[in-house]
């Protein structure tokens, strides 16, 4: 008989690859299961659960193997501290796999890929960590709530400093508690040509179960079904995928009939298809994005819904664009950011930020608001858009906007949902919470170009 | 010790009853030990003395903890049952679904002619059940649910948009 597939070194390769070569974890995972795709769907459940269980508790299982291991954790041999994290996730969070044969295979996989002298330790660290599991002693929200945000929920460090400057303990808490939960499937309801009641009957017909979003009126949340691409609403294109926070994006630049529109980092198209759908027919909506993956992405969104006021372009934001010089009504500048408002979507966004990191993408996004702004014509507005949480590159960066350009915050409180009114929203942005609103982490602002 | 020729599917000896061993020669010690490397050369966890060619009814098992040679062996007890992914060394590239049962207890003797016992659960069970079916000229592809499938073939798998 040949030797079946280990899925535990399956799922070993997996994390090595993310957590030391920092590969993207939906990608390594899929491209992993595309490989064995002869296994059964319970082993590549398996596969799926402990790789991305792993990840998402990452630093809580660091901080449990650290009370076991006189090696602190940077210091061990890569392999081995996948291998440990691996079965620290088992040994935590799946009681359907008994200890014993988690740290059996832990020895067995230690051994066969050379670190013999090494099994000892794999053995001691884990039958500890199995004896001691719901003994240990975890940090205090009171005596150090950085550290108990951290360990609990998985967070880096600086991320919490950041955000416990400026939001509650509270809130912050809440935020990382809502990137743990499954984030739901939110859709936009296109009732230019069907209604919205068809649009769900539709739906409910082929077994979705379908909630009405209490933010907008055409966005529901939906689940139950298997593959989204093969609903008929999908196939008709009377539906589209996106959070409500970007729908919002759409709702505050308010267009009016026959605006001409620029989207300055447009890929995959929502925002901008969502801007066309607006314009009913009217206008203009130009596309744009800087590599021609990217461009094809919003251009397949264009042909399968049938746009005709919208075009897609090969465009770099950060270049200036002569042609555009105060032309349009409406500039989107949905800005690469660092993406902390999507982590209960993409889980490894976390690990991957840092200070750093941070502050080449803020030079970027400035670089982007200084060239889109002239786009924008007297009396036109400025979109700026994010997906992530912290005045880095919110806040700070509309500062730095409105001392250099003539542009003016506007209210946003007449194109947003009641609940979501508050003292920002009047002067013109708004920071959605996850946890503390019904969406992602979201940022979006309206800046109005004075009339020179 | 030498590697021995593992027969593939379609060579007619794979369909054929093994003899009981009446005694253990130097011959059949020989051979013993080449099952073994064959077996672990071609990275398998079992062989069956037909797939080398030799009409006798002896095994070797290796699934990761240590080598197991039966001789003339025989499943006295079998319970539970298990489905999985099974593969073949005279069937290289392929695999399928087969259930089995999850529990086996075997009996029969050592490569001294000690008798012994062995018991095993999910692989270990798998892996005895498969290797004993050779030695009546049972090949795991007629045993198969569904169809067989290829090991080495990368498909994409088409990705959700957002």
């Amino acid at each position: 008989m040949t030797g079946t597939v280990n899925l535990r070194e399956v799922i070993l390769g997996i994390l090595m690859e993310v957590t030391e070569q920092e590969a993207y974890s939906h990608i390594a995972l899929r491209d992993t299961l595309d490989k064995y795709q002869y296994l059964p769907k319970r082993d590549r459940a398996f596969v799926s659960r402990v790789t991305e269980g792993t990840l998402e508790n990452l630093i809580q299982i660091d901080y449990i193997i650290e009370c076991f291991s006189k090696v602190p954790i940077h210091n061990m041999k890569p392999l081995i501290r996948n291998l440990l994290r691996m079965s620290i996730y088992q040994l935590k969070y799946m009681d359907s796999v008994p200890d014993s044969a988690v740290v059996n295979e832990a020895v067995r996989i230690a051994q066969k890929r050379g670190f013999y002298n090494l099994k000892g330790f794999v053995n001691g660290v884990l039958r500890a960590a199995a004896r001691e599991m719901d003994h240990i002693a975890y940090p205090s929200p009171k005596d150090d709530p950085v550290e108990y945000l951290s360990v609990s929920y998985s967070m880096p460090q600086w991320i919490l400093h950041k955000w416990l400057g400026q939001f509650s303990f509270e809130e912050v808490e809440r935020m990382c508690d809502s990137f743990r939960d499954e984030s739901p499937v939110t859709l936009r309801l296109r009732t230019n040509r069907v209604s919205k009641e068809e649009i769900i009957a539709s739906l409910r017909e082929e077994g979705c179960e379908v909630w009405q979003h209490p933010y907008l009126d055409y966005a529901v949340r939906i689940s139950g079904f298997n593959y989204l691409q093969a609903l008929t609403a999908f196939r008709q294109g009377w539906i589209y995928v996106q959070d409500v926070s970007s729908m919002l994006v759409a709702e505050i630049a308010a267009p009016n009939w026959g605006d001409y529109c620029i989207d300055v980092c447009a890929a995959p198209g929502g925002k901008s298809i969502h801007l066309a759908d607006k314009l009913k027919g009217s206008g203009y909506v130009e596309a744009r994005d800087k590599s021609e993956d990217k461009v094809n992405l919003i251009q397949g969104n264009i042909d399968r819904l049938g746009m005709i006021n919208m075009v897609a372009a090969l465009r770099d934001a950060t270049v200036f664009d002569q042609d555009s010089f105060h032309k349009a009504d409406i500039v989107l500048c949905d800005v690469p950011c660092s993406g902390l408002g999507v982590i209960g979507k993409k889980q490894d966004i976390r690990y991957r930020m840092n200070p750093t990191r941070q502050e080449e993408l803020i030079r970027i996004q400035r670089r982007i608001l200084s060239v889109s702004q002239n786009y924008v014509k007297p009396g036109g507005v400025l979109i700026y858009s994010t997906c992530t949480i912290g005045a880095d590159e919110n806040q700070l960066n509309l500062k730095y906007f409105l001392e250099n350009y003539p542009f003016r915050l506007e209210s946003i409180d007449p194109y947003i949902p009641e609940q979501l009114r508050c003292r920002t929203s009047a002067g013109g942005y708004l920071q959605l919470l996850p946890g503390t609103h019904l969406t992602d982490g979201f940022f979006l602002a309206r800046l109005k170009r004075n009339h020179e | 010790m030498a590697l021995r020729k593992i027969r593939e599917y379609g060579d007619e000896i794979l369909t054929k009853k093994c003899r009981e061993v009446r005694e253990m020669t130097p011959r059949l010690k020989e051979l013993v030990k080449d099952m073994l490397e064959t077996m672990y050369q071609a990275e398998g966890v079992g062989l069956a003395a037909p797939q080398v060619g030799v009409l006798k009814r002896i095994v070797v098992i290796d699934i990761g903890e240590g080598p197991i040679t039966l001789v003339n062996p025989k499943i006295v007890e079998q319970d539970g049952e298990q489905e999985g992914s099974e593969g073949c060394l005279s069937v290289p590239g392929k695999a399928g679904m087969v259930v089995r049962p999850n529990h086996v207890i075997v009996e029969g003797f050592d490569a001294d002619m000690n008798p012994v016992t062995v018991e095993g659960e999910e692989l270990l069970a798998r892996a005895l059940c498969h290797e004993l079916d050779h030695l009546d000229g049972i090949v795991y592809v007629s045993l198969v649910k569904g169809e067989l499938y290829d090991t080495d073939v990368e498909e994409e798998e088409t990705e959700e948009e957002q």
